[in-house]
């Protein structure tokens, strides 16, 4: 029974309590109806004119320089114009702007459309670049068009347009997911690096926005600074490159499809990597119009296309380099034994294989094969060696792996092999093919870039370098790894040294194109066949589509290697009349001063 | 005589019992749907609120709730008198977690109040909050008298007392203050005379004196003078009052709209996922949007005094009554705060506000209160 007593005064405390919670709840309900209710059309005006706002400052981005500081893109400052949705009362500030910027309302509109999920006071830009009457123009309207804000933002100016354009890319609107996987470092709107060097290295040279805080008045002025926290700049980034030198590569492909790679075989810097056709990257800095993208995405060469890493083609002949040295490495070749006869053709499997030369280059060694280019010695050294030990040595210099260059989109390409047959194809791989593969046809892809590290291989006593574009602290994490010593007897790289060397200088090697007098240039000449022909016409009666590539691979000095040129041409022709003589254009820039030097003494 | 409170209460429902059903359909579930309801409230608000964020809070927040209202059911699922028996093991384990806490614990906002082991961390405090309210709840479940003697009050005001302590020796005065409602709570439901309460309240002033002058910070301070006087520093801790005020007043009757509240799209309002995640309710919503959260907590807090009532011994009532202390002290706290009736401290909204251990204890309390209200027929 007093438990039951007990129980009850309990009970009725509880419900004192649970009553009191329940008057505190509604207290506070009654709380909100003031400050929502009796106060809210106030606080509603407080909100609309909040007398604090927070701007946040832009972060200027790093600038991009050569290797001798010369800037490649700098930021200028440029008038943009913004529309506050919350602010406009009909279309007319809209219809206005379309006027003032020549752009067709539709256009705007559609603009807007897109942004409707944006919440209304967010300004969102209409235009930008204005020119001084255009800013004029509007800010005479302010007071009729409150809803039209015009402000200053930092655009990037590219000083030398397409010749630079795939190495540095662009910077686009940064997407959705973008803005996702980049954590609150961004907001929308923002320009960020959308290829090349500016994509890459976005967090190097992006800064850190600013924030300030300021009183203004309603309609949006700026009174006074409270507080700021300033904006940090972003980091400049050096490059390999020497401007000049991809201005004379850039030159060279001028009216061409193709791709010049130069780079330093000491340390793999590379000094120019120019790709044509171009684009103007100065494009993306604006809004591109939807006409100007489609033509850049239909443009059968595809100007976008990076071809020195993005694009892959058979090396051709340039690839005898590797196979002589496979040959001299497995002790199939000496320097003298075997001497081949070439009769302008080889009969193998019952199959015929042409020497690029119909009358054939009589008795060739290894010298002789690598200076005429004569295919024939290569389809008996193919007989020799199989696919896979090819592919070994094809491997070891890089080829059909990626450089890990620092610029995105790289392609590996493709070094054969009997399981790649197997696997790829389904098909055993055939010893004719070896044949092919042996004269750098057939199933094997390599990109420009790969060429240059296997030549600057050849050049510096077997070393292959790692290929990188940038120089000093804020090259990405890992860094170039330090070059590495092929299993290779030197030797046998001095002898095909010496034969790359009388390929230029001999009076008949097929790259006398290059001979430069007081230099030492050193190469190899390559065509690599787009269709195969069982009867080999002149590529002038082909259509252009048709035609050979123009391969051209080199070094110079050649007794001290200190540049490495290789030089591509799509649908070129013949290595060493399309793209031999592009090489000497970027030898003699390059030596320019020392030949001057040696002209004078 | 002690009928109640004994072994005999410990018979666990059995699973195959026919009735099961029906004793389910007998629960009172009013504190779950409010629960639920304010989830999905806070979901939506949560989502809008870190919008301008690059990473959105909703699905982490999703996770916290479904975690939570697992964790629920299994808590319903055993008899809440193993809890309460455990009590002591719970309370010795987490004030020895919480003196470890002073030697080897790391900082994190200015307190010294967490501890790690490899990949899992907390904060024991967080866990001495619960253990104290058991071994409370243990305590005056014992005393079968129509009020409390000053012993058993001050006994009863030690075991809080040696926590909170602990607690704010590690500079966590807001936790340390999470203790009170509870004790008060718990007290006056155990029964205290309105003479004590007299000398409860002077003794309470004589503390806060005593707090001011030597335990506060200066950041402290200047937020309770900031709250006094909110004008004086408007870039300081006023800033945040004053634009709280500014959001939930610009709401005015039906809202700004979903995700078009300028204060907070504008980030004018600090902390908008967490501890003012009812000032964007409250742009967004408008007034009747703040009402409908306010009439579910009254709700919540309705349906659990009702369980605390017909719950079938001492020890269901006052564990019933020191869970829902906690949750409305907060609830009240928070929304008072953001309207700024009170001065602004940490303290979240249960079941909106963006937070994991948070939104999981409070589903945990949720399922115990209900736990109480499924066994109040075991001895039939």
């Amino acid at each position: 029974m007093r438990i039951q007593q007990h129980r009850n005064a309990l009970v009725a405390r509880i419900g004192r309590i649970n009553g009191v919670t329940q008057v505190i709840l509604l207290c506070i309900g009654i709380a909100y109806w003031y400050v929502q209710i009796a106060e809210g059309a106030n606080y509603r005006t407080m909100a609309d004119n909040n007398r604090l706002r927070k701007l946040s400052t832009q972060a200027s981005r790093g600038l991009i320089l050569d290797r001798f500081q010369r800037p490649l893109v700098e930021n200028v400052p440029s008038y943009s114009l913004f529309i506050d949705r919350s602010r406009s009362a009909g279309d007319e500030g809209l219809r206005f702007a379309a006027r003032v910027l020549s752009t067709p309302i539709e256009e705007l509109e559609e603009l807007l459309a897109s942004h409707r999920r944006t919440p209304k006071f967010q300004p969102i830009r209409l235009g930008s670049q204005l020119s001084l009457t255009q800013v004029a123009r509007i800010s005479a309207l302010n007071l009729e068009y409150p809803e039209l804000e015009i402000s200053v933002e930092h655009l990037r100016l590219y000083r030398h347009a397409g010749q630079t354009a795939h190495l540095l890319g662009y910077l686009g609107e940064i997407s959705e997911q973008e803005l996702d996987a980049w954590g609150g470092t961004y907001r929308r709107g923002d320009q960020v690096g959308k290829k090349g060097i500016e994509a890459l290295y976005e967090s190097t040279l992006r800064g850190q926005r600013g924030e300030q805080i300021v009183v203004v008045e309603s309609r949006g002025q700026v009174v006074e600074e409270l507080e700021q926290v300033q904006a940090r700049p972003g980091n400049d980034l050096t490059l390999t490159i020497d401007l000049e030198l991809q201005q004379t590569a850039a030159q060279q492909l001028e009216g061409r499809v193709g791709s010049i790679v130069a780079l330093d075989p000491r340390n793999g810097d590379i000094l120019a990597m120019a790709s044509s056709p171009a684009f103007d990257s100065n494009l993306f800095a604006r809004r591109l119009r939807h006409e100007e993208w489609q033509q850049l995405v239909s443009d059968p060469n595809h100007p976008l296309q990076n071809r020195s890493i993005q694009n892959t083609y058979p090396p051709g002949s340039i690839f005898k380099i590797v196979m002589a040295l496979a040959g001299l490495d497995t002790g199939k070749i000496t320097a003298q034994e075997p001497r081949v006869f070439c009769p302008g053709y080889s009969t193998i499997y019952k199959n015929r294989y042409r020497c690029w030369r119909a009358g054939g280059h009589g008795w060739v060694n290894l010298e002789t094969s690598l200076r005429y280019s004569c295919n024939v010695f290569y389809h008996a050294l193919g007989q020799e060696l199989d696919i896979d030990q090819i592919a070994h040595y094809a491997r070891m210099f890089g080829l059909g792996q990626k450089t890990g260059v620092d610029l995105d989109g790289e392609k590996a390409g493709l070094v054969p092999g009997s399981q790649w047959s197997l696997k790829a194809r389904g098909t055993p791989w055939y010893a004719g093919e070896t044949i092919s593969v042996a004269t750098g046809q057939g199933p094997i892809l390599v990109t420009p870039l790969q060429i240059a590290v296997m030549m600057a291989a050849t050049a510096n006593q077997g070393y292959l370098v790692s290929p990188h574009l940038t120089l000093g602290e804020h090259r990405l994490e890992a860094g170039p790894t330090p070059p590495q010593r092929l299993p290779l007897q030197a030797e046998h790289l001095k002898l095909v040294r010496e034969a790359l060397w009388s390929t230029v200088n001999h009076p008949e090697g097929t790259g006398r194109a290059v001979r430069i007098e007081g230099l030492d240039v050193a190469g190899k000449t390559g065509t690599a066949q787009v269709v195969a022909q069982a009867v080999r016409t002149g590529n002038d009666q082909l259509a252009p589509e048709h035609r050979d590539h123009a391969w051209f691979a080199s070094y110079a000095p050649a007794e001290d290697p200190r540049l490495v040129v290789v030089v591509f041409v799509e649908h070129g022709g013949g290595g060493s009349s399309a793209a031999a003589p592009l090489a000497k254009a970027m030898y003699e820039k390059f030596f320019d001063t020392d030949l001057a030097h040696r002209a004078a003494s | 005589m002690r009928s109640f409170s004994t072994p005999i209460s410990r018979i666990a429902p059995r699973p195959d019992d026919p009735s099961l059903l029906r004793r389910l359909s007998n629960v009172n579930w009013a504190p779950l749907a409010a629960a639920w309801l304010l989830s999905c409230i806070g979901l939506a608000t949560v989502h809008s609120a870190s919008a301008e964020l690059a990473t959105s809070y909703l699905p982490r927040q999703i996770v916290f709730v479904l975690l939570g209202s697992a964790v629920l059911a299994v808590v319903f699922s055993f008899d809440y008198h193993a809890l309460v028996d455990m009590a002591p093991v719970f309370y010795l384990g987490s004030l020895f977690l919480l003196v470890l806490v002073l030697f080897i614990g790391h900082e994190a906002g200015g307190a010294r109040s967490w501890l790690s082991f490899g990949p899992f961390g907390g904060q024991p405090s967080e866990l001495a909050k619960p253990a104290t309210a058991l071994i409370l709840v243990r305590y005056l479940a014992g005393i079968y008298r129509r009020h409390l003697t000053l012993r058993e009050i001050t006994t009863a005001i030690a075991l809080v007392a040696v926590p909170m302590i602990l607690i704010a020796l590690e500079r966590d005065l807001g936790s340390a203050a999470m203790f009170l409602p509870m004790l008060a709570a718990l007290l006056l439901v155990a029964g205290v005379q309105s003479r004590q309460l007299v000398v409860a309240a002077i003794l309470g002033l004589l503390f806060a004196a005593g707090m001011w002058s030597f335990a506060m910070k200066d950041y402290q301070k200047t937020r309770i003078v900031s709250f006094l006087a909110p004008d004086k520093d408007p870039l300081g801790a006023g800033y945040q009052v004053r634009q709280s005020k500014i959001a939930v007043g610009s709401g005015q009757m039906l809202g700004r709209g979903y995700g078009q509240g300028t204060q907070s799209q504008l980030r004018f309002l600090p902390q908008r996922h967490t501890d003012f995640v009812m000032a964007v309710l409250a742009e967004e919503w408008g007034f009747v949007g703040a009402l409908v959260v306010l009439g579910l907590y009254a709700a919540y807090v309705t349906g659990a005094a009702s369980i605390a009532m017909r719950s079938r011994d001492r020890t269901g009532i006052l564990l019933v009554v020191a869970l829902v202390a906690f949750t409305a002290f907060h609830a009240i706290y928070n929304t008072a705060m953001v309207v700024g009736l009170l001065p602004i401290t940490g303290i979240p909204l249960p079941f909106i506000s963006y937070g994991g251990s948070f939104t999981t204890i409070s589903f945990i309390s949720t399922g115990l209160i209900l736990n109480v209200d499924y066994r109040r027929y075991v001895n039939r």
